[in-house]
């Protein structure tokens, strides 16, 4: 009488994904209706912060792509596991996607607020710009060159040298002025945030994440099954010669 | 290794793309022997003869060479190790040639990287023996598909023709595209070598070849070989006699081919003069005094370091060079793990910087005051050397792009965008100096400081992106 449910992982990615995006549409509504504006005088275009609730997200989930790229590319280069190339591939996907989020927003935020759309002396901007350019590379490249040992050690370097980099973009930019603000997620004495403000923005991380989860879950999925797929290509064409 | 073998390949796993091509290799090349490796199209033979000079990653097994001085040399090793080849010939499938070499210079570059000091008469000797000594100072690109080859396969042959010791030849496809005699001389060449206790290694379908060697290895479709012996009957032709030999300066060989490249043909120094040109003449054009005035010294410095560091930006000609008749990967072979830290010097704009920061600077700083504009002159030198160093890491950006199989469908722009940071800093520096003059003092706000944090930053870029694809 009690039968057991059985969930494909493609249905979790499905209703992770969906989730998520439902909660990123609720993040947008009460962005604006639940959300109170900042003091106008300490902000100089109070009513843009509103993009922040999904720039927050963006970052953060951006930052675990990066992370899921990261750790993939090491585990190529070094081991060169079949999984690890899954993750090169589904980290590059993700975190092109996020980081395009996150240095769209950003840009518009910050051409209301500092009336300058980018500050070259800003590191997270910087970092997050030059990932994302890693990420478009090891993208178009996946999809222009034929798949590969050779192909995989080249983009799971490129990976590693995104991330190398990192640390010498800190070097640069640490010699600059940040115009950009402190880390929020959750209300601290640092942030002064209001509640409101902070719960809205938790609500945006965690649908974001809810998302970056279900998108994790498909894409790993879809590449699991190209490389099936490409699999039994391979044995045909032997068959076939 | 026994000491009668040149080279040997164990336990050798190589994959092309996604397949396993070469499974469990145990393959050895002897002194006076001559080896050809035979199999039908895409069985690995070529991968074996490449694998064999270290020129493909193995995910299993060695690859050791026996060096001049009766050393044993492992080359290449699935834990990445890699290690320059000794002196050796290499004749590849699609000849290695840039066609912007002469027919000497390229048997005089393939020799002096072995090792070899050839005469004038030595070259035309072996040139007037293979049909090439009216066309010595021609053009490899106005040659013949025929005469093109000829020149490839002794260019293979020449280093263990020239030299009294023992060597290895590997030889892909030699006889594809020779006429008759041509690969007549050919077999008599080859077993004259093997007479003198050279080994060597062809990868072939010709019958003709395959008859004129001592050992034929069959290359299975499951990546695994078969060997049988035979009596070889050819007929051994006679050699020149061998030249003095000298150490071996690969590096210096490789310096000295690309700058001849350049003389001959500057396409790498107008394809980067020509945007720093003309982005100079659209910022004199376009932005005048007064802007310059208003915005103050920091949006003047950026406009003077601009067109140098475009020029810095653009991707090597070298990279075209080595892309025509798989040239680079015959340079990669002879080279081993330098290849990748020449080329980036070799390959960037070393000469541009420092002329463009000062026609920057005489073009665009008649703004600045008499007494700002000698000290400018007198220092801005050095942001012209940092920018060199900014080329270099350019160079390696480009070289690390240009290991994928399609890399002309590769964006290594995007790759480039960590060089804003060098660029950032140098025009910082160069506001500093426009501002308050040229210091030499280590502190953070000191222009010399920001130019010595722009080289290392580059220099850091360079390490990434050229040590990390090798290890």
């Amino acid at each position: 009488m009690f039968g057991i449910v059985v969930i494909s992982r493609k249905q979790v990615g499905w209703a992770f994904t969906g989730l998520g995006s439902l909660g990123a549409i609720i993040t947008a509504i009460l962005s604006y209706t639940y959300a109170p504006g900042v003091d106008p005088e300490a902000w100089n275009a109070p009513e843009a912060y509103r993009i922040l609730f999904w720039h927050v997200p963006f970052a953060w989930t951006s930052f675990v792509a990066y992370t899921i790229l990261f750790v993939g590319s090491i585990a190529w280069y070094a081991r060169r596991k079949e999984w690890g190339w899954r993750l090169v591939a589904t980290g590059s996907d993700l975190g092109l996607l996020f980081g395009l989020g996150v240095v769209i927003s950003g840009p518009i935020w910050g051409a209301a607020e500092w009336g300058v759309p980018w500050d070259w002396g800003d590191l997270r901007l910087n970092t997050y710009a030059l990932l994302t350019g890693v990420a478009l590379f090891i993208v178009l490249s996946r999809r222009s060159q034929p798949d590969g040992i050779d192909t995989r050690d080249t983009l799971s370097t490129v990976g590693l040298f995104g991330f190398a980099l990192v640390p010498i973009t800190a070097l640069a930019t640490t010699l600059y002025r940040e115009r950009h603000p402190g880390v929020v997620i959750v209300k601290s004495e640092d942030s002064g945030l209001d509640p409101e403000i902070s719960r809205v923005l938790l609500i945006g991380v965690l649908s974001f994440s809810l998302l970056m989860i279900g998108l994790s879950i498909l894409t790993e999925l879809s590449y699991r099954l190209h490389a099936e797929l490409v699999e039994l290509q391979q044995r045909l064409d032997e068959v076939v010669h | 290794m026994d000491a009668a073998k040149l080279l040997s390949a164990s336990n050798l796993d190589v994959y092309r793309g996604n397949r396993l091509v070469l499974s469990n290799v145990e393959l050895s090349l002897n002194e006076g022997e001559v080896v050809a490796l035979v199999g039908p199209n895409g069985s690995g033979k070529t991968t074996l003869l490449e694998s064999c000079a270290g020129m493909h990653r193995m995910t299993s097994g060695k690859v050791a060479w026996r060096d001049e001085n009766g050393d044993v040399r492992i080359v290449r090793d699935f834990e990445g190790r890699r290690k320059r080849l000794p002196p050796m010939g290499l004749t590849l499938q699609k000849d290695g040639i840039c066609g912007e070499e002469t027919i000497e210079e390229r048997l005089s570059t393939a020799l002096s990287i072995s090792g070899c000091a050839p005469s004038s008469s030595d070259l035309n000797q072996m040139l007037s023996a293979w049909g090439l000594e009216h066309r010595a100072v021609d053009r490899i690109s106005q040659l013949s598909g025929g005469l093109r080859r000829r020149l490839a396969v002794l260019c293979g042959l020449s280093p263990a023709v020239m030299s009294a010791n023992s060597r290895a030849l590997l030889l892909d496809e030699p006889s594809e595209g020779l006429d008759e005699s041509a690969r007549g001389l050919l077999v008599n060449w080859m077993r004259a070598l093997a007479a003198q206790g050279h080994g060597i290694l062809i990868a072939t379908h010709d019958p003709e070849m395959i008859a004129a060697s001592d050992r034929i290895v069959s290359v299975l479709e499951n990546g695994t070989l078969s060997s049988e012996t035979q009596d070889c009957l050819a007929f051994a032709g006679e050699l020149p006699d061998p030249c003095p030999a000298i150490e071996p300066n690969p590096l210096a060989s490789h310096l000295r081919w690309a700058f001849r490249m350049e003389v001959r043909n500057p396409i790498d120094t107008i394809s980067r003069l020509l945007p720093a040109l003309i982005s100079l003449l659209l910022i004199h054009t376009f932005v005048g005094e007064k802007e310059i005035l208003v915005s103050g010294n920091d949006f003047l410095a950026a406009l003077i370091i601009a067109p140098a560091f475009i020029s810095v930006l653009v991707g090597p000609a070298l990279i075209k060079r080595y892309a025509e008749a798989d040239c680079g990967r015959w340079w990669s072979a002879l080279l081993g793990p330098m290849h990748r830290i020449s080329s980036s010097f070799i390959g960037a704009s070393l000469i541009l910087p420092l002329p463009l920061i000062y026609i920057s600077w005489l073009i665009l700083g008649d703004t600045a005051p008499a007494e700002t504009s000698q000290d400018v002159l007198k220092s801005i030198w050095i942001i012209g050397l940092s920018l060199i160093d900014v080329a270099i890491a350019a160079a390696a950006v480009h070289l690390l792009v240009a290991d994928l199989h399609r890399s002309n469908a590769a964006a290594a722009s995007l790759l480039l965008l960590i060089l804003v940071w060098p660029f950032i800093e140098l025009t910082d520096a160069l506001t500093i100096i426009l501002n308050d003059g040229m210091t030499f003092g280590l502190g953070m706000e000191e222009p010399f400081t920001m130019i010595l944090l722009a080289s290392l930053t580059s220099v850091l870029i360079w390490l990434v992106a050229v040590f990390l694809p090798d290890v």
